[in-house]
């Protein structure tokens, strides 16, 4: 098979996914630049008589998209930054050095990573409730850190883990203490995998939904995510237009980030994941 | 004991800090994990034995009551038959699908990479996004996939797919595999580059066909990427609650509820603390008996991949 021909075959084999995967997008674009009035036609059309761009202006202040905004960028930062402070020195020990009970760790590290808070939802409303943390963003950043924290560990570990111990060595001779070690050999070394660990963990708490729509109770507390399922359910009529300029303006960013750094996160996850 | 002889002038309490350190540097995790993951599962497990009232209110010790509710309320068995058909479902449905796709994605073609791209986009956006748009895309009257269909001279009326008992659950599992092929296609591709070029080369000298090559070359050595993929796939989508809590909320009439949503209403619409505490139990005995297979191939992949290289080494 020449290359002009390789490549129309395996377009044309892609392209029924392909079409339902970018389904979503275009209804997403259509419905979010359509003026109201031509939302609820039948037989629905993609390309509206007019294009409205105000929709998204006035989406902006009906929805309270700011504070969501914010509220989000708030809890998965806190999170991420809190989950990685204390997965570092746990990868670094389970790496790089011998202790008991390792294993044991390890299995513990595992049955946590494969516990989805759906199951134990109603054991983290408890818990926070006694601990006055219901309608705080503080709760989700403790849970969201939780959750992820063996996925971290493990992927740090993996990542560690190939570093030369040489070096390590070498700047242990030299005096260095474990903390020093940690901060001035390791760190630096480890920078992209902390970036890809990041990147997937704030990823996560960024779409998580379950916590969220379960600890929060007031909407000016709300995540981006709980915000936008809040304007389609359990209310009687909704506002598509609204709705869907709010899901483009949420997930198209992440979208093209991820895009962009597919190839890394891809790698990094390959190294530290599948291992 | 190992140390080098320099480091017997260390005295004895860097001596003790050296062996502590370890456990020092873990504890900050076990001690996160232990309070907001460890806590909740004994506490619902303590629940699930004691009569619990509406309040969260802790009663008297019931034994196996709760659990013996939980399997004779009315609900119990469609739920547990939902939860089969939609895990089996949804997993096949990937890893079937997900490997002609690998395969055509690790071929060398023009606009590879924004094919790549293109079928990852599913990974970014989240579950409730696009639970969201969906249903507004399935919408009976306004929504593009039946003026699509229309469209095509498929469908001649609308069909109000996610308001009708049969239709809302078939489609939910279509978007749920549609979802999860992403994470499932990139597992397949790190295999595939894993593999040693030579042996396609040999294979394809001896005449191999397409179809051989793929079965008696590739499919084997994609077994473990596969047991992957189903195992961790498996745990997903048993747990998975967004899409189907977004598009239906197990409606019309429970016929999309599955264990996670309808433990979700038990707990914080149904106030049927104690019920919803044993089917938590029941689900994270279920997990727990998948993270134990899942080890246990690991396990099993890491001892062949030793022994393997254990018995190449001296040759």
């Amino acid at each position: 098979m020449t290359h002009t021909k390789k490549t129309i075959f395996s377009w044309l084999c892609l392209s029924p996914l392909i079409i339902v995967i970018l389904f979503p997008f275009a209804v997403m674009i259509s419905t979010s630049i359509k003026p109201r009035a031509e939302i609820l036609t039948f037989p629905p059309v993609w390309l509206p008589k007019t294009i409205r761009l105000q929709n998204f202006v006035d989406m902006w202040q009906a929805v309270g998209f700011g504070r969501a905004l914010v509220n989000s960028m708030l809890v998965s930062s806190s999170a991420t930054i809190l989950c990685l402070l204390i997965a570092v020195p746990a990868a670094y020990a389970t790496a790089w050095t011998r202790f008991r009970g390792k294993r044991l760790f390890r299995q513990f590290l595992l049955i946590t990573q494969m516990l989805s808070p759906v199951v134990l939802v109603l054991g983290i409303f408890r818990l926070m409730a006694t601990l006055g943390l219901v309608d705080q963003l503080w709760a989700l950043v403790l849970a969201y850190a939780a959750f992820n924290l063996a996925f971290a560990i493990w992927m740090l570990q993996a990542y560690f883990g190939t570093i030369p111990k040489e070096l390590e060595e070498a700047a242990r001779l030299d005096g260095a203490s474990t903390v020093q070690r940690l901060r001035m050999v390791l760190l630096p070394l480890a920078a992209p995998a902390l970036g890809v660990t990041g990147i997937f963990v704030f990823l996560y708490c960024w779409n998580e939904f379950v916590l969220a729509l379960t600890l929060l109770r007031s909407t000016p507390k709300f995540t981006l995510t709980l915000q936008i399922f809040s304007l389609v359910g359990g209310r009687y009529s909704i506002e598509w237009d609204h709705v869907m300029a709010a899901t483009l303006l949420a997930s198209a960013p992440v979208a093209i980030v991820f895009a962009g750094l597919q190839r890394h996160l891809v790698r990094g996850l390959a190294l530290g994941g599948v291992k | 004991m190992h140390e080098p002889a320099v480091r017997s002038s260390v005295t004895s309490s860097e001596q003790l800090s050296r062996r502590a350190a370890p456990y020092l540097l873990v504890l900050p995790s076990i001690i996160l994990a232990f309070w907001i993951i460890g806590y909740p599962i004994l506490d619902v497990a303590n629940m699930s034995l004691h009569a619990v009232n509406r309040f969260g209110q802790v009663k008297g010790f019931a034994g196996f009551e709760n659990f013996s509710r939980l399997v004779t309320a009315p609900l119990f068995f469609g739920c547990l038959l939902r939860t089969l058909i939609w895990t089996v479902c949804v997993v096949g449905g990937t890893v079937i699908l997900a490997m002609p796709i690998a395969l055509i994605l690790n071929e060398n073609f023009g606009g590879r990479r924004i094919a790549r791209i293109i079928i990852m986009l599913p990974w970014a956006v989240s579950l409730t996004m696009s639970g969201i748009v969906w249903r507004w895309a399935l919408d009976g009257q306004s929504g593009m996939v039946n003026a699509t269909l229309f469209g095509f001279g498929i469908i001649h009326q609308p069909i109000a797919w996610l308001a009708t008992a049969g239709t809302a659950f078939p489609v939910e599992i279509a978007i749920g595999i549609l979802v999860s092929i992403p994470f499932s296609v990139t597992v397949y591709l790190g295999g595939l580059s894993s593999f040693p070029e030579e042996i396609l080369e040999a294979a394809k000298i001896d005449g191999a066909s397409a179809w051989q090559q793929w079965r008696y070359l590739t499919l084997p050595l994609l077994r473990p990427f596969i047991n992957i993929v189903l195992v961790l796939n498996t745990i997903y989508v048993f747990n998975s609650f967004p899409l189907i809590w977004v598009m239906t909320q197990g409606d019309p009439a429970n016929s999309t509820d599955i264990f996670v949503t309808w433990l979700y209403k038990l707990a914080f619409r149904y106030g049927q603390l104690d019920i919803a505490a044993a089917l938590s139990i029941v689900m994270f005995l279920v997990l727990l008996s998948f993270t134990i297979i899942y080890s246990a191939l690991a396990m099993r992949e890491e001892k062949e991949a030793v022994e393997s290289t254990g018995a190449s080494a001296p040759a």
